[in-house]
Parts: structure tokens; sequence; C-alpha cells
């Protein structure tokens, strides 16, 4: 008897357990990645002289940034908090706050799916604007673009996202009043909008706009096309202009990249940038000034790490920017850049 | 004793059985295409009954990100799904979304049985964009068939197995909603409101 009534005790017991197991429900779990970069890069002037983002150290190993991203998704409600530390992930793409402190900041933003197909976002975003990004894992090439360094990094705002079909979609939103900026100068007045098609397979194109009173405006087409299984042409074309016709620039660049193996790809950036005449002083040319910056890259991919050579030779309308090894002023200039990035 | 010995022999004869029944794997079809194919016996069952229990399964069974209705021929009692999975590189502390497996399942019936068959599997890499999410690759999608030059030995292996483990869930699942009587779906269990006034 005594037997009988242990076994069904234990019979009992394995059910409750069994039931308990089967109705426990878990949250999807955070997610986290990330990244870490350095670099060597020797310029041919034997001085830094390129006036673009990152990359900047001359005849140095040099660090980049550790990236942190964490996300959660529940249900329809998700979060992405960005936190970054080094040059890259500080003041060469973040603006400090009022006392100088750097937030660390690179996306801090919240989102709810009112539908399948309505997303609305808000917080400090990276920027919509633009072929490439902050992170070196988005990029193909390790140095940056005029266009990059003079387009916004990060907007913060309101927006809401809409998906007509699988290859037609529209983001509109209100954005701070100043670009890169944890919170506005005065007003939340700037308004975005991007339209995204997929006109075929494998062939993105991105309409963006960017406009505000004290921010100016900027049109940017960013659009890639894989089209064949090894070779991806990549565009990206802007204008902006600054407010109160204080000047600005257009720019276009071509990025053609050739997978030759599993683990090589090859790719070239031709870029020509312009900038408007006035009294805004952009990084790179003069105002009224041009330059044409060619950059040839590798990349060579051992798992999750990532090693990318990369020679680049800018030239420049006129000698106002470059200087030679001796400091007299050059049109041109060139730099060797050996990069490494681990993507986890 | 007797007893005893009746059991060991049961157990014996379960343990024989269970190693005589052909192992469930990846095997590649007339056209060089990876297949998890499977043939069911359910004798008690109609070609009519396994057919809209099937066609119930592919309706309900999944979200349709992961499995849906994409083709019903009534006249040919077949049925065609289209499905797709995430496969994840997990580490200790980090885990992301590496690549989304689609595939196209195809269920076929006959009184008494079923068969259905898991093909076409693509994979589509994932990348992290600008907002710190990961979303497909633009363009990129590597037939199975094609994974040794794409993607390497070890995460073909590793897809492989992956491709494997969910074949064998959706053929479980689709087996539970042939058997069922009535369409599977949960009920809440209803709990008796308490009233204070009676006691």
């Amino acid at each position: 008897m005594k037997r009988k009534l242990l076994l069904l005790s234990l019979l009992t017991a394995g059910a409750f357990v069994a039931n308990a197991q089967d109705s426990t429900q878990t949250d999807p779990p955070l997610t986290i990645t990330g990244s870490v970069d350095t670099y060597y890069k020797y310029d041919f002037a034997d001085h830094a002289n390129l006036p673009t983002s990152f990359a900047s150290d001359h005849n140095s190993m040099s660090i980049g940034m550790i990236d942190i991203a964490l996300k959660k998704k529940v249900s329809k409600a998700a979060f992405v908090g960005e936190i970054s530390f080094g040059p890259r992930g500080q003041e060469q793409s973040l603006v400090p706050g009022a006392s100088g402190d750097s937030y660390h900041i690179q996306n801090l933003y919240v989102s709810y799916d009112i539908t399948d197909k309505f997303v609305v976002t808000g917080g400090y975003m990276s920027t919509f604007i633009g072929y490439e990004v902050i992170s070196p894992v988005g990029n193909f090439n390790y140095s940056t673009s005029y266009m990059f360094t003079n387009g916004p990094f990060q907007n913060a705002g309101l927006k809401f996202a809409y998906t007509f079909t699988d290859k037609v979609s529209l983001m509109a939103g209100v954005f701070n009043d100043a670009w890169n900026s944890y919170n506005t100068i005065s007003k939340m007045n700037n308004f975005g909008a991007q339209l995204a098609l997929t006109p075929v397979e494998g062939w993105s194109a991105y309409l963006n706009v960017l406009t505000g009173k004290t921010s100016g405006t900027e049109f940017d087409l960013t659009t890639a096309y894989q089209i064949t299984d090894a070779f991806k042409l990549g565009l990206n074309a802007a204008d902006y202009s600054a407010a109160d016709d204080a000047g600005g620039f257009t720019g276009v660049a071509l990025y053609p990249q050739l997978a030759v193996s599993k683990s090589v790809t090859f790719g070239l950036r031709g870029e020509y940038f312009k900038t408007k005449s006035g009294v805004l002083e952009t990084f790179g040319p003069a105002p009224g000034e041009s330059v044409v910056a060619i950059t040839a890259t590798a990349n060579i991919k051992a798992g999750p790490l990532n090693f990318i050579p990369e020679v680049r030779l800018d030239n420049m309308s006129n000698d106002a920017v470059f200087t030679k090894k001796s400091g007299a002023p050059s049109k041109s200039a060139g730099q060797f850049v050996l990069a490494a990035v681990y993507a986890f | 004793m007797k007893k005893l010995i009746i059991v060991l022999l049961l157990a014996i004869s379960g343990t024989v059985n269970a190693q005589t029944q052909p192992k469930d794997s990846l095997s590649f079809d007339e056209n060089n295409k990876y297949i998890y194919y499977r043939v069911e016996e359910q004798p008690t069952l109609t070609a009519d009954t396994i057919y809209k229990r099937a066609l119930h399964f592919l309706k309900t069974a999944y979200s349709k990100d992961k499995l849906k209705l994409k083709k019903q021929e009534d006249s040919k009692a077949t049925l065609q799904g289209e499905g797709g999975f995430m496969v994840s590189k997990k580490a200790l502390v980090s885990k992301h979304e590496d690549a989304k497996i689609t595939y196209d399942l195809i269920i076929e019936v006959k009184d008494g049985k079923y068969r259905y068959w898991l093909t076409n599997f693509v994979v589509i890499p994932y990348e992290r964009d600008r907002y710190a999410n990961f979303v497909p690759v633009k363009g990129k999608k590597t037939p199975l068939e094609h994974g040794l030059r794409v993607l390497g030995q070890k995460d073909l292996d590793d897809y492989l197995e992956k491709v494997l483990v969910n074949s064998r869930g959706v053929g479980e699942r689709l087996k539970n909603f042939i058997l069922s009587v009535a369409p599977v779906a949960k009920k809440e269990p209803k709990i008796a409101p308490i009233v204070k006034k009676d006691w």
C-alpha cells in the first residue's frame, strides 16, 4: 500500500512538473552584439593629411572603438541601446554634452509595431542619410567618404515607417533641429523622409530628404545592386544646402565590389565631392572647390575577423588643404591603411 | 519471475524495433537537391480527412513568417507550403541572427497514408544595419547545395544539422495535426469565479 502511495505521489509530482514546464513561456533573449576595430595608417606625406572621418592617426597603431549593442524585442515592443568607447565612438562621431562629457551613445531608441506594417520609433538613432555608417562592420572601406563626413551621423527624433509591399516602404518623421545632438537647440522642427524601393531582387534604393530651418536641407540617394553572386555595385549621391545660403556640397560616389572567394572581396570607391560657394567650411575642399578620391580596399575575412588593407589617393582642385612631406601645399594626398575589425 | 522475463523481453523487442526503424536524415533527390522525405502510414484515416488536416496544419500551425500555404491542388491531393527559420551563432553572452533558411514543404495524401518532403533550402545571410539590427543581405541567396563554396564546411555542417532538426520538428507537428480529431486550438481553462456571499 505504501509503495502504491509512493508511486502515485511520484506520478502526480511528475505530472505537475511536466505541466509547469509546458506552461512556462520565456521572453526572447537579450541580444548582445558589437565590434572592436584597430588600425595602422601611413600617410604618404609622412603626416596626417586627409580630413575625412576615422583612420586619422599617421604612422600609429591606433584604435577605433569598442561598440556594444543591446537589443530586445518582446511581442511588438523593442529597444536598442548601442554604446561606444574609443576615438571613433566618441570625439570622432559624437557631439559631447554641455559639460563636455561623452554619453557614449550611438543608438538609443524604442520602437513599437502598431501593426505588422506600421512601426513607430523614437529616440536617438543613426541617420537614415547616406551610404556609409559609423560602425566599421557596416562599411566596406575603412576610411570614409567626404559625403559621409559632412553629412549627419545621428538624428534624434520620432519616425513612422509603413511597409506598403515587399518592394515599397516609406518613413517620415520629425527630428531635432541639430544633427548629431542628443537634444534640440531650441525646437524639434526638422522633417525627414525615406522612400525605400526594391525594384528587382537584390537591388535596393533609398531616396532620402532631411530638412530644417537651421540645419539646412540634404537630398540623398543611396542604392546598391547585387548584380551577380560575386559583383555588387553601390551608388551614393547627395546634395546639401546649408541654411541661409551659407554654402553646402554636392557629391557622388560609386562602390563596385567583387568577391573573388568566400573570404576575399576587392572593392573600389570613387568619389567626386564639390563644395558650394558660401561661408560654410566643410571637412574637405574650401568653398567652391572640389576633390576626387579613389580608394582601393580589400576585405579578407577570417571568421569574425575582417582585415582591411586599403590604399587611397585624393586629388583636390586647389592646394589649400593637403601638404607635401616638406610642408609645401599640394593638390594631392594619399595613404595606406591596414585595419582589423572583429564583429561579435 | 515470469512477469519480469516478459517485461525484459518487451523492453528488448522495443529497443530492437527502434533500432530497425530507418533513421530520418537529409538526402539528395533526383535533382541533386537536399530533401527531407518521409512517408507516414495512417491506416484508419481517409485521404480526404488527412488532406483537410494537412491543410489546417499549413494554415494554422505556424505564424506566416515561419510557414504558410503556398499552393493548394485539391484534384491532385497535394499541398505546398513555404517556410523559413532563423539560424543564430550563439556565444556565451552574445547571440544574433546569422541567416534565415527558407524551404518548400510538399504534402501528398492517399487513403491511409501521406508523404511529405522539405526541399529547396535556401540560405539568406543576415548583416548588421545602421540601427544595430540584423537584416537580410539584399540579393544574397545561396541554395544549400552550393553551401560549401559560399559558406565553408563548418557553417554548412552547422546549417545542415539545423535544417534536419527543423525538418523533424515540422514533421512531428504535421503528424500531431493529422492525428488530431478536431482542429488543434488551445483553450484557456475557465476558472469559476468565487462568489463571496454564498458561504
